[in-house]
């Protein structure tokens, strides 16, 4: 059953998509809500596979993947299948993707409702559902490119929905750019392991054995891919500035589509992206973004922007669980993806009712809005680590298997003590700047003119009904269900095809002294913002970064950097210079050898002067030579 | 049968229309669209009736005695390297006929334009069906006329020298492509091209080989184009009319790649295989150098064309790197490139028809403002020309790649490991340039006091939506035409193998 | 009976003189009459070589006379262009008469 329905998910979102394009002006609001139930219809079905999925692993001890392929291109060796291939991780993941992008569905129904390209909006986010569900589903490697790609388009159209206005679509520029860069060592790498295997399927890829070598740059070349993808350092750039686009699309790229692609792509090839060498590197990469992040997040000015950096800092929590060949990284994905779409969506109904994104125009917002209050402190309170909240279970998680990862030997020892000490810095931060968020937002008094009230109901119920799994769906994932689902039934003891290394394990687990250790963490970072904070409430608590805070909220000018040292002098100075190299000497030596012969010519025509005696006195010497040398030769 | 009828077809139809100059514009139109719709419709029959399963061999053939006393045969068919592209000819004609109800460039005259169109159709049918080298030379030849007189009479203001540069530097290729079949008819003692490929240079020397080799390069590499014999290129397309664009591009570029894997290859793969690095390397830096000289171009029509040198060079790398893999990618690409520009060119040329200019400056800011539909259109092409996967420009370009990975045994592998890298990079740039003019055409704000243009209308939208489809279907299931593709590779490598 | 290079001095005297005249003089009329120096050297050549070999046909003495004839042709022909000549430009200086002179080439050209 599940092979025979699997292809629905991405299908029909994206039918939907290309109806809505195509007659989206003769659809009007019809053609959203074609696009809301096109989403609808995939999420049930989703939560149906999964259910089955874990019956399946229940009962029938197989914990095989059920695969379906249509070959789409032959080509030599290779055989490329739009597949679908579902097992336990692909059914969790989507659940989480369709349920948050229906959620952004229904609140952009409200939320979007006066925008006059509603349509193509409506449309391209179920484009990027579908691209989503094809990445998750796919059983080929070049089918997931295909998906993992769109996606990429996809986020560039959304983020320059606004296109009137330049800095918009450079950051929608930015984003796939920067993205495609990443990408350019994603493509590398499948190259290597598809030639490497002869073929693009993934379990076949999995399957096969490689050289040490091959894996090592392999694996690095996926890695270069997955960070652009997520906007892990020093890829991290377009994120911050992809905030351009509408609110209910950074909800729908942060919590369930494009940068968790990253993360759900190294465990989905865990066996190929997760060597000994790119582990280590992992660690060493998401120990630098956490930490970067979360100050970048501590001194943002607009709301959505520390939501943004925060998800940066989160995404750094997913892969240093993956670095440590645990499972808990997977399991911060599906928590972040329910608190971060809860925090965007939030945000946008707190935008909504101010007019503006910036914290500057915010604050005493408690009163008047009660529903978007409470959903917001809950996501606030899962995102900066209050106890057993989903975010606290799960970044825990992530910390344990760094403990435990320095004894069982999976990545070096340094990577994983890095990964410690970084983890245990974010959390302070983190708490930090989300008590930072909640006072500035909700405490003190409204501005003059903001009349604070909650949204129609399209926009509040998919965000109260997002606060549920914020709280709590990281204790349900501390049930032995998840390892189960994602690893089979350790008792039946039936490895799962292609996972048959020592790779990613365990499920998720609440250990007394890392719980105590990040709710100190928590306690320190909160507690000493708060007293910054009440010793003068009018002012921002940030200011405890002091003068560098401005260059901090510039992302520490990296995206600066890299406009002055690659755009504007490839750009603006390389190009111009190769295309007068093609004028001047290239088409110049074209047209040149054309020149010269007519030149050649040119001489010759000389010598018809018309003066006929200058004629004949040429002939007679011509006449004369060639008498003399007949007689002398 | 049906390929001499559809070369029948074409050739009465040009003929008829070329004779009666004086016919009405609508007459004339109504008759070039039924003609090129017959030959369309024929191609499709062609392509339905081929086997797919025997893809490798000429189908479909007429093998008649021509000129005895040369041993020279009218001898045509299709396999599956050209099958792809009659197809794609009689296509991109028809729309190109569709398109003159709309619009017939100065100075007018629509039944010699058309049958000048028609009279391309035929030379370009003639030169994928021959399978004997003096035919194929002389369809190949032909095509020059028709496009000579297409640039020189309908183009644009410097449209003489774009035509004579083009035609000379053609020309040039040729001379050195007719000794080198001269050459081959000696040591072969055949000019029939089924039995010399399926020799595979068996009792031709190497030294003899790498020189007709070289001699075979020169023509393709200048039809491709190939970097540096590419300058020819974006003049010619800048000068030409709408529809001479669309079929230089779409086609006319074809027939240097399907020149190589028709003959060179298949013919002299010993030489194939000693020049492939050289292959690989320009075609590597066509790719990168025709991305640069798009970042800066001003006018649109110039950097379509030179983003079509970056694409030949994908597709020259594919069959540099000698293996099926690279070779189906080429194919592929070849179909691919002509869907994809062909779509390009029709907008540029409808840019140009509202705001007579092609300069990027005054086209820009905000099309999408004045012409939602318009700009619509024009992202999804420059969406389609960076080789976004889901639409047909990707499988060509990544396959490519993946193809340079491994090349085949006995090239040098790190060499090609580098040309795999700078392609990559190449798609970077692709994506660059192409966001960059959306950015800076379609999107923003319109200046003061632009006004709302004109947005698709019927006609233009009868010609684009072929393409626009096949754009599409192609990029989900490229088997249409790899299908057919894989076996002409083999082929084509044969004895390799 | 004198020397065959008498003749034979001569007719290279007067063709000599012919030839200086065609190149260097400028009147029309000066050069038609040093070609008809030229051909009476020719003439005196012809004679003189059929004497001396005593020909049977007396072929040298039968050019001659088509040589005489065809000169006065000749003269009568080119009399009438110089005529013409004088007419059309007022002048028979014949390197003033450049008609079948290349002109400038063309620019633009490639």
């Amino acid at each position: 059953m599940i092979a025979q329905s699997a292809w629905l998910l991405p299908a029909l979102p994206a039918f939907a998509a290309l109806a809505v394009l195509v007659a989206g002006p003769q659809l009007g609001t019809r053609g959203a809500w074609l696009a809301v139930l096109a989403t609808l219809v995939p999420t049930v079905l989703s939560i149906w596979m999964l259910l089955q999925t874990i019956d399946r692993l229940n009962h029938a001890l197989t914990s095989a993947p059920v695969i379906a392929a249509h070959r789409i291109a032959t080509l030599g060796p290779l055989s490329v299948s739009a597949s679908t291939r579902v097992d336990g991780l692909a059914a969790l993941l989507c659940v989480v993707v369709t349920v948050v992008a229906l959620c952004v569905q229904v609140y952009s129904t409200a939320y979007m409702r006066d925008d006059s390209r509603y349509s193509s909006y409506a449309a391209f986010v179920s484009l990027f559902t579908a691209a989503m569900l094809i990445v998750v589903l796919s059983g080929d490697l070049l089918w997931l490119l295909v998906g993992w790609e769109v996606m990429g388009i996809c986020s560039y159209l959304l983020i320059g929905h606004h296109w009137e206005d330049k800095p918009n679509t450079d950051a929608a520029i930015s984003a796939f750019i920067v993205t495609r860069f990443g990408d350019l060592g994603f493509t590398a790498g499948l190259a290597v392991f598809a030639i490497g295997a002869g073929s693009t399927s993934i379990s076949t890829v999995l399957g096969a054995t490689y050289s040490h070598t091959t894996l090592v740059v392999g694996s690095l070349l996926l890695l270069m891919g997955v960070v652009g993808k997520s906007a892990q350092f020093p890829l991290q750039t377009w994120l911050p500035e992809a905030m351009a686009g509408p609110t209910p699309v950074s909800a729908l790229i942060h919590a369930a589509t494009m940068v968790a692609a990253g993360v759900y792509v190294v465990d989905r090839l865990a066996p190929i992206a997760l060597t000994g060498a790119s582990s280590a590197t992992l660690a060493v990469i998401a120990s630098i973004t956490m930490v970067f992040a979360a100050l970048c997040a501590l001194a943002q000015e607009d709301l959505k922007r520390v939501l943004a950096w925060s998800t940066v800092s989160q995404l750094a929590y997913m892969y240093a669980g993956l670095a440590m060949h645990s499972n808990a990284g997977i399991a911060h994905l599906v928590t972040h993806a329910a608190f971060k779409a809860l925090l965007f969506l939030a945000a946008g109904c707190v935008a909504h009712a101010v007019g503006s994104t910036l914290m500057s125009k915010m604050g005493g917002l408690r009163r008047g809005m009660p529903l978007t209050f409470i959903s917001m402190t809950v996501g606030l309170a899962t995102l900066g680590g209050f106890p057993m909240l989903s975010g606290f279970v799960t970044k825990d998680a992530v910390l344990e298997s760094a403990w435990s990862a320095r004894e069982t030997g999976v990545v070096a020892t340094w990577a994983a003590w890095l990964v410690l000490v970084a983890g245990v810095v974010t959390a302070v931060i983190t708490a930090a700047y989300c008590v930072r968020v909640w006072l500035r937002v909700f405490a003190g008094r409204a501005p003059k003119g903001v009349r604070p009230h909650d949204p129609p109901l399209a926009m509040s119920a998919p965000v109260l009904f997002l606060t549920i799994p914020s709280a709590f769906v990281g204790l349900l994932l501390t049930g032995h269900w998840f390892e189960v689902l994602l690893f089979g039934d350790p008792t039946t003891a039936v490895p799962l095809e292609g996972v048959s290394f020592t790779g990613v394990q365990g499920g998720v687990q609440v250990q007394l002294s890392w719980a105590l250790v990040s709710s100190a963490a928590a306690a320190v970072g909160a507690g000493t913002l708060f007293l910054v904070w009440r010793a003068a409430p009018h002012r921002d608590p940030a200011r405890i970064l002091g003068r560098s805070q401005a260059f901090i909220r510039d992302g520490m000018r990296m995206g600066e950097l890299y406009v002055r040292l690659f755009v504007r002098p490839l750009r603006d100075r390389f190009a111009p210079t190769v295309a007068t190299i093609d004028r001047r000497v290239i088409d110049g030596g074209v047209v040149g050898t054309g020149r010269s012969a007519v030149g050649l010519g040119g001489l010759l025509r000389r010598t018809q002067t018309g003066n006929v005696q200058l004629y004949i006195t040429v002939l007679l010497v011509g006449v004369l030579a060639l008498a003399v040398g007949a007689v002398a030769l | 049968m049906i390929l001499v009828l559809m070369l029948v077809v074409s050739l009465a139809g040009a003929l008829g229309l070329g004779l009666l100059p004086g016919v009405r514009r609508a007459a004339a139109v109504a008759v070039a669209i039924t003609i090129s719709g017959v030959v369309l419709a024929l191609a499709c029959g062609a392509a339905a009736t081929f086997d797919r399963t025997r893809a490798g061999e000429a189908q479909l053939g007429v093998d008649a005695s021509w000129i005895p006393q040369l041993g020279v045969r009218f001898h045509i068919g299709v396999d599956g390297l050209s099958l792809p592209l009659v197809v794609l000819t009689a296509l991109l004609t028809t729309l190109c006929c569709i398109h003159a109800i709309r619009y017939v460039p100065e100075p007018g005259n629509p039944a010699t334009y058309l049958a000048v169109l028609l009279g391309l159709e035929t030379a370009l049918l003639a030169t994928f069906m021959s399978l004997d080298l003096v035919l194929f030379f002389a369809a190949f030849e032909s095509v020059l006329l028709p496009m000579y007189f297409l640039i020189a009479i309908w183009g644009g203001p410097a449209r003489r020298a774009a035509a004579t540069k083009f035609v000379l530097f053609t020309l040039l290729g040729s001379t050195l492509m007719l000794v080198a079949i001269f050459a081959l008819r000696v040591h072969t003692g055949s000019s029939d091209i089924v039995t010399m490929a399926a020799a595979h240079g068996a009792g031709i020397p190497t030294g003899v080989q790498n020189a007709l080799f070289l001699g075979f390069l020169a023509a393709f590499a200048i039809k491709a184009p190939l970097w540096p014999f590419h300058s020819w290129l974006p003049d010619a397309h800048s000068e030409a009319p709408t529809a001479g664009s669309v079929l230089l591009a779409g086609v006319l570029l074809k027939m240097g790649t399907y020149g190589l894997l028709r003959l060179a290859v298949p013919v002299l793969p010993h030489a194939a295989h000693t020049f492939a690095p050289l292959l690989g390397g320009l075609a590597t830096v066509a790719i990168i150098y025709g991305a640069f000289c798009c970042l800066a171009q001003t006018d649109v029509k110039r950097l379509i064309a030179y983003s079509s040198v970056g694409h030949m060079g994908f597709i020259l790398l594919g069959i540099a790197t000698l293996t099926p893999l690279g070779i189906s990618a080429a194919l592929f690409g070849n179909v691919a490139h002509g869907v994809i520009t062909s779509l390009l060119f029709f907008l540029a040329g409808s840019l140009k028809e509202r705001d007579h200019t092609y300069s990027i400056a005054e086209l820009g800011p905000g099309l999408l403002k004045r012409a939602p539909r318009l700009g619509a259109v024009l992202i999804f092409g420059l969406i389609a020309t960076l080789g976004l996967p889901g639409l047909a420009g990707f499988w060509g370009e990544v396959l490519a790649i993946f193809a340079s990975f491994r090349p085949a045994n006995g090239l040098p592998l790190v060499a090609f490991r580098f040309f795999m890298g700078a392609a990559l990079l190449g798609t970077l740039l692709a994506a660059g340039y192409a966001l960059w003019l959306i950015q800076r055409v379609v999107t923003g704000r319109p200046r003061e006091g632009a006004v709302a243009t004109e947005d698709i209308s019927r006609v233009e939208w009868a010609a684009w939506a072929p393409l626009i489809g096949l754009t599409l279907v192609l990029g989900l299931y490229p088997d249409l035409v790899l299908g057919v593709s894989r076996a002409a590779a083999l082929a084509v490598l044969g004895a390799q193998q | 009976m004198i020397h065959l290079a008498a003749p034979l001095l001569l007719a290279a005297g007067l063709f000599s003189c012919g030839i200086y005249g065609v190149l260097a003089r400028r009147n029309a009329v000066l050069v038609l009459m040093s070609i008809e120096l030229m051909l009476g050297a020719v003439n005196v050549n012809l004679l003189a070589f059929d004497s001396y070999f005593h020909d049977q046909l007396h072929g040298g003495q039968i050019l001659a006379l088509f040589v005489i004839a065809i000169a006065a042709a000749e003269v009568g022909v080119g009399l009438a262009i110089v005529l013409q000549l004088h007419r059309a430009r007022g002048s028979i200086a014949i390197d003033l008469a450049r008609g079948l002179a290349d002109e400038d080439p063309p620019r633009g050209a490639q």
